[in-house]
């Protein structure tokens, strides 16, 4: 299933903040990722907007997260917007329509899972694996 | 079971494209799921029953890939890896698992989805 490179690499950003213990630049968060900060800039600002990272301006300045309990859910619905895999809306047999029930089961099943799995979790077993390290 | 049907007979019934639609059964006759019976009267089949056709497999073809998961294009980052292994393969497990055994009888029958839901 296509999730867009927004979402992906949207993911990886706020893993990332998972592990720090400090505000991050985005040059720091660009070294540790590999995206280029013109492209972390855009990332930040829904993920601001939704209140799931804070950023500081000054010499101590840069991003962290906004909470710990943060869900990939709800990164995904900010940085892509609601996961509907067929736009449905505005169909007038939508009632009738057999599939229209698949594609929201597949639907619900994403949507929920996703709200199951949490940034620090994830961030957890990067720590485990790795010691801290690669990051 | 029925004969072939046309695809300008399901276009009409479904309010669709018939130029998309054929895209549709193009994709499906090569991935089994339909055969093409040429000529006049001719259309389209399932190629087996309704009760063999899994709905996953046919969103599978459909969707080009139905799985979150990619596998790591060269060097994968320590964040990548956990991310794959610890969200998209169980997010794909977790899909595989509520479509499992869901046939297109299934599907067809008026009642699926006041069970599903």
């Amino acid at each position: 299933m296509k999730l867009s490179t927004k979402g992906r690499y949207s993911l990886q950003t706020l893993v990332y903040l998972a592990t720090c213990r400090e505000n991050c630049s985005i040059r720091s968060i660009s070294e540790a990722t590999g995206i280029s900060s013109g492209y972390l800039e855009q990332l930040m600002i829904p993920l601001r907007k939704a209140e799931l990272v804070e950023a500081e301006r000054g010499v101590q300045g840069g991003y962290r997260l906004a909470r710990p309990d943060i869900t990939c859910q709800e990164v995904l619905s900010a940085s892509e917007g609601d996961f509907e895999p067929v736009p449905c809306k505005g169909c007038e047999r939508t009632d009738a329509c057999k599939t229209h029930q698949i594609w929201a089961l597949l639907q619900s099943a994403v949507v929920d899972f996703s709200k199951q799995v949490t940034i620090a979790e994830l961030a957890s077993h990067l720590v485990e694996s790795e010691a801290g390290g690669g990051i | 079971m029925e004969g072939p049907i046309a695809l300008s007979i399901v276009a009409q019934r479904q309010k669709l494209s018939e130029k998309y639609l054929q895209q549709v059964a193009l994709l499906l006759t090569r991935n089994n799921f339909l055969l093409s019976v040429k000529g006049s009267g001719g259309g389209y089949l399932l190629s087996r029953s309704p009760e063999q056709i899994f709905i996953y497999d046919v969103l599978d073809v459909l969707e080009g890939n139905i799985a979150f998961e990619e596998l790591p294009q060269g060097e994968e980052s320590a964040i990548e890896r956990s991310i794959r292994l610890h969200f998209y393969q169980k997010l794909d497990q977790e899909v595989k698992k509520v479509f499992e055994g869901l046939t297109l009888a299934e599907v067809t029958k008026a009642e699926w989805f006041t069970y599903v839901i």
